[in-house]
């Protein structure tokens, strides 16, 4: 059971820091929610897209003639027919350009682009004539690019036949002193470490519905960021945006998955105007793992220089995303500058000089999911810390003790510019080191007897960039958000955000955050979001930047309704202004007994009784506030530096793991969080986020991998029998702990949680079985870590002799 | 020119939450888009359609069915339970599972949670309440968000102050 308060709260407020129970349950408990495949209107056709089948090939030809022969098939669309359409946008010189097509015209780049879309009154007839369509596709195969290696080779065969090679981005950030110290240090040492390839893979699949109705094309869409869809629709088919409205259904899970527009948010609307009917696309779980974004990917080369006593002097790392084939908008190149930047994690560790490169290859195209290219960097350096400790003798856990971020040390500006603005980096280690203390103990004694397990510690301390900037990704959408509160005559509370929600609990949170603003209860208030029509323009959710633009935003908004209704409230008591004060949902003359008067009173006043109102007063009483978090940047300055973030979340993860050595397998026995996102505004959903977390960085770490067959580009993976979710046998018990260093820029201190918990379980899970393997000098450095790569290693290590006596 | 096999119907009869239903569908119709499309129950959800995450969990003559898996005509006869039954007055009040998922914030996106529901309603709880034995149960059913722990203690809290049910 979750306490319904906690020592979060704070004076000053009544329900920030309360778990205030969620707004959100009551529909999917009951079956009552409407996610996107619920959304049914009269009339409504069913689209499925055809989608190549090759890794890379030219289209020769598309034979449509027998889909359309199908009994129920409405039409079949190429390429060919969306001529008119405009291509995505390629806003950024520095990003390779891709002139995405909505539905691929002549040349395919990986198994799964939807290049033509059947139309038909019912999906089991559109799937049939979808077959045909496939079938009457021609194709000439054109050589492939499988991974990084391959896209980087000389001669290698490019995607796009205008660039100068598969390369993207490629951006370096020179660091003199890093050479100097390379020059001066006692030792150095390379090494590679790899983040594979997985996916957010929330369990709704993505949706299309669309709708037109006179001149308005209402498209729902099951998109983090409702507001950039519609931007988008208008732009690419020519339409006024006030025409188009997009709304997000409820929402099964998103995890940046959901933050792409992809070609089926344009392609769906299209059939609705071509058609002048009602269109809906439902993704299968089979098309999700091809035709959603995928993610991670990432090599890292790196060289550390260091001193005998374990000082690491600096460290150069080339950090290499595979992009896919890159065709998707927003552009997948932004995780690996996050990697770039946040190489040095929770660190002070300025001696540093990055590369970050960005290729594209014959596969999906890759993009974002939670973490967003932080997960891999707090791999590369917890693993370059633990060899330096190896390599020098020095206990692991006191040489991260000497090189964490230490109070009165922040702000702190990283070597590629990010600015971490405070946070608990020492301290949060310090108590999770507390923590695990006892339970290593506890699981050693469990294990002492067994001469076929080893049993190991991992560490992993982190930052996690929240709020980001989407500029230099986009080249639209800067780092802000906006909120519009309104009082209705009889003083109920509307709250519309420009954000979106998908299982997080933001309506909750926001009436939390009004509730608090406007002296009423959370049940007073009505959260308006996820509808371009009836919230204002905002972003959306991603970025861990939920909870920060809510606050600023909703505060901002309020305080300015306040305002008004305190003159209004004034008047009506025939008292001066400053003498108002807001308690308890009305309006009191401080130090009078003369009676309140409410928020409908100030409501009913400023909407329908003019009579009442102070002369001069406009009528109306909703404001807006459009929120941009102090020292967020959004273009880089002329060294390729800027603060992308607006705010800087923390934490410690340390795992316990046992590894069997005669299977490879290898369970985690604790797992401790002590995680730091600020001021907490509902400790139980905050809980939930890190629980979530860290289940997906623990599939990231043991089980989930995208794999694509070396020689022909073609994916290994049609469903979740090959794509390993984990279940609740595989994810372990949690202990979590918290702390809060309060953004010191933000209106509440609020920072941001959503991704925090993802971040650690890599670094943790390969630091640990490493560590338990230790006897054999078992390095580990790349993800997942599966029981197949456990015994290889020990394999390699020369330790598989004798292992059925439990002797390696 | 390739035809298609002309698709054939069949006429079933189904109790879906205590009413009885009688359609003519097609014979390749999966239970869990009869249920969705032609009854209009929508609470029963599809993660994958191959009969893994669980998901699309009902309940058919007592039995949990991933209903992806599962041809309407297969349900021929049958009384079907879905996650619209469970409440005991429809949606405006909830079940003691249902409040225990509400007060152990058990769910967030909620799109896994009436399998998951489903998978617990078809079971005697006096042989599945201690933890262990709820990690076996709710194995097969995928849930993205919660990373488990909420969903097991709620569980575990609805079954222990249950007492002998």
């Amino acid at each position: 059971m979750i306490p319904s308060s906690g020592p979060h709260i704070r004076s000053g407020t009544r329900f920030v820091g309360r778990s205030v129970p969620r707004r959100e349950d009551r529909g999917p408990l009951t079956g009552g929610s409407r996610y996107i495949a619920d959304v049914k209107l009269a009339g409504m056709l069913e689209v499925v897209f055809v989608r190549s089948t090759e890794a890379h090939a030219r289209i020769v030809s598309v034979d449509t003639s027998e889909a359309r022969a199908v009994d129920g098939v409405e039409a079949v669309f190429t390429a060919t027919d969306l001529a008119e359409v405009e291509s995505f946008p390629d806003h950024i010189d520095s990003i390779g350009p891709v002139r995405q097509r909505p539905l691929a015209t002549d040349r395919v780049r990986y198994v799964g682009s939807p290049y033509a879309a059947v139309v038909a009154t019912d999906r089991y007839v559109a799937e049939d004539a979808a077959a045909l369509v496939a079938a009457g596709t021609e194709y000439e195969p054109l050589p492939t690019v499988a991974d990084i290696q391959q896209a980087l080779a000389p001669g290698a065969p490019k995607l796009y036949d205008d660039w100068d090679d598969n390369r993207s981005v490629d951006i370096a950030y020179p660091r003199p002193e890093a050479d100097r110290a390379f020059a001066e240090a006692d030792h150095t040492f390379t090494a590679t470490y790899v983040s594979q390839r997985q996916t957010g893979l929330p369990i709704e699949t993505r949706g299309v519905v669309s709708d037109i109705d006179g001149g308005t094309l209402t498209v729902w869409t099951s998109t983090q960021s409702p507001h950039m869809v519609r931007t988008t629709i208008a732009l690419m088919l020519g339409v006024p945006e006030p025409q188009v409205r997009v709304i997000h259904p409820v929402i099964g899970g998103g995890f940046g998955v959901k933050t792409h527009i992809y070609p089926e948010d344009i392609v769906v609307p299209w059939i609705t105007r071509r058609l002048g009917r009602p269109a809906r696309w439902i993704e299968d779980r089979m098309e999700s793992l091809l035709a959603s974004v995928h993610a991670r990917d990432q090599r890292h080369d790196v060289e550390v220089a260091y001193d005998g006593d374990g000082t690491i002097r600096a460290v150069r790392c080339t950090s290499t995303l595979d992009l896919g084939s890159g065709e998707i908008f927003y552009p997948g190149t932004a995780p690996v500058f996050a990697t770039n930047s946040c190489i040095t994690g929770a660190y002070d560790l300025s001696k540093v000089q990055t590369r970050a490169v960005a290729v594209v290859t014959n596969k999906t195209p890759s993009g974002a999911y939670r973490g967003f290219g932080i997960p891999e960097s707090t791999l590369v350096i917890e693993r370059v810390i633990d060899r330096v400790a190896r390599l020098t003798g020095t206990d692991r856990a006191e040489l991260r003790r000497r090189l964490l971020l230490r109070p009165g040390q922040t702000p702190y500006v990283m070597h590629a510019g990010g600015r971490i603005d405070s946070g608990s980096h020492a301290e949060s280690f310090e108590q999770a080191l507390e923590l695990a203390a006892p339970a290593l103990k506890r699981v050693r004694a469990r294990h002492a007897h067994d001469p076929d397990v080893r049993v190991g510690v991992g560490y992993a301390n982190y930052v996690e960039p929240t709020s980001p900037s989407y500029f230099r990704t986009t080249g639209h959408w800067g780092g802000g958000d906006a909120a519009t509160v309104r009082v209705d005559p009889d003083g109920s509370v509307r709250v519309a955000v420009g954000l979106s929600a998908f299982g997080q609990g933001a309506e909750t949170t926001a009436a939390q955050l009004a509730a608090d603003a406007l002296g009423v209860s959370p049940s007073e208030v009505t959260v308006v979001l996820g509808d371009t029509e009836r919230a204002p323009y905002g972003l959306g959710s991603w970025g861990s930047r939920g909870a920060m633009m809510l606050t600023g935003s909703v505060m901002l908004a309020s305080e300015r309704l306040t305002a008004k209704a305190r003159a209004i409230a004034a008047h009506m008591l025939e008292a001066a202004e400053s003498d108002i004060v807001l308690a308890d949902g009305a309006f009191h003359v401080a130090g009078s007994s003369q009676p309140s008067i409410s928020w409908a009173q100030v409501a009913t006043a400023a909407w329908i009784r003019k009579v009442d109102l102070p002369d001069g007063m406009e009528e109306g009483l909703e404001t807006s506030g459009y929120y941009h978090p102090e020292h967020l940047e959004h273009q880089p300055d002329d060294t390729g530096r800027f603060n992308s973030a607006a705010s800087w979340s923390n934490g410690a993860h340390i795992g316990i793991v046992s590894v069997r050595l005669s299977t490879g397998e290898v369970s985690i026995e604790d797992y401790i969080v002590v995680h730091d996102c600020g001021t907490v505004i509902n400790p139980a959903l905050v809980e939930g986020q890190i629980h979530g977390g860290v289940a997906q960085g623990i599939a990231g770490a043991m089980y989930e991998h995208l794999q694509y067959d070396s020689d022909t580009a073609y994916p290994r993976f049609a469903s979740f029998m090959d794509y390993l979710v984990p279940t609740c046998a595989e994810v372990p018990r949690l202990s979590v702990d918290h702390r809060e260093s309060p953004a010191p820029d933000q209106p509440l201190g609020v920072k941001g949680c959503g991704e925090g918990g993802t971040i650690g379980p890599p670094a943790v899970v390969l630091g640990a079985v490493s560590d338990a393997l230790s006897e054999w000098g078992v390095e580990l450095t790349e993800c997942p870590v599966t029981p197949v790569a456990v015994r290889a290693a020990l394999r390699a290590a020369g330790a598989a002799r004798g292992r059925a006596e439990g002797n390696p | 020119m390739t035809i298609l096999e002309p698709v054939s119907e069949v006429d079933v009869e189904v109790t879906v939450n205590g009413r009885s239903h009688r359609h003519r569908v097609a014979a390749r119709l999966l239970l869990s888009d009869y249920i969705r499309d032609t009854v209009g129950l929508t609470g029963t959800h599809l993660g994958c359609e191959h009969g893994y995450c669980g998901a699309c969990t009902v309940i058919v003559d007592g039995d949990a069915v991933r209903s992806c898996l599962m041809l309407t005509v297969q349900a021929d006869g049958a009384e079907i339970r879905t996650v619209e039954d469970l409440a005991p007055e429809g949606a405006s009040s909830l079940s003691p599972m249902q409040q225990s998922f509400h007060d152990n914030h058990a769910l967030q996106c909620g799109f896994c949670t009436a399998g998951i529901l489903m998978t617990l309603e078809s079971v005697d709880p006096t042989d599945w309440s201690e933890p262990e034995r709820i990690i076996e149960l709710l194995s097969g059913n995928l849930c993205r968000c919660t990373g488990y722990q909420n969903i097991v203690a709620a569980v575990a809290q609805a079954w222990n102050s249950e007492g002998d049910v």
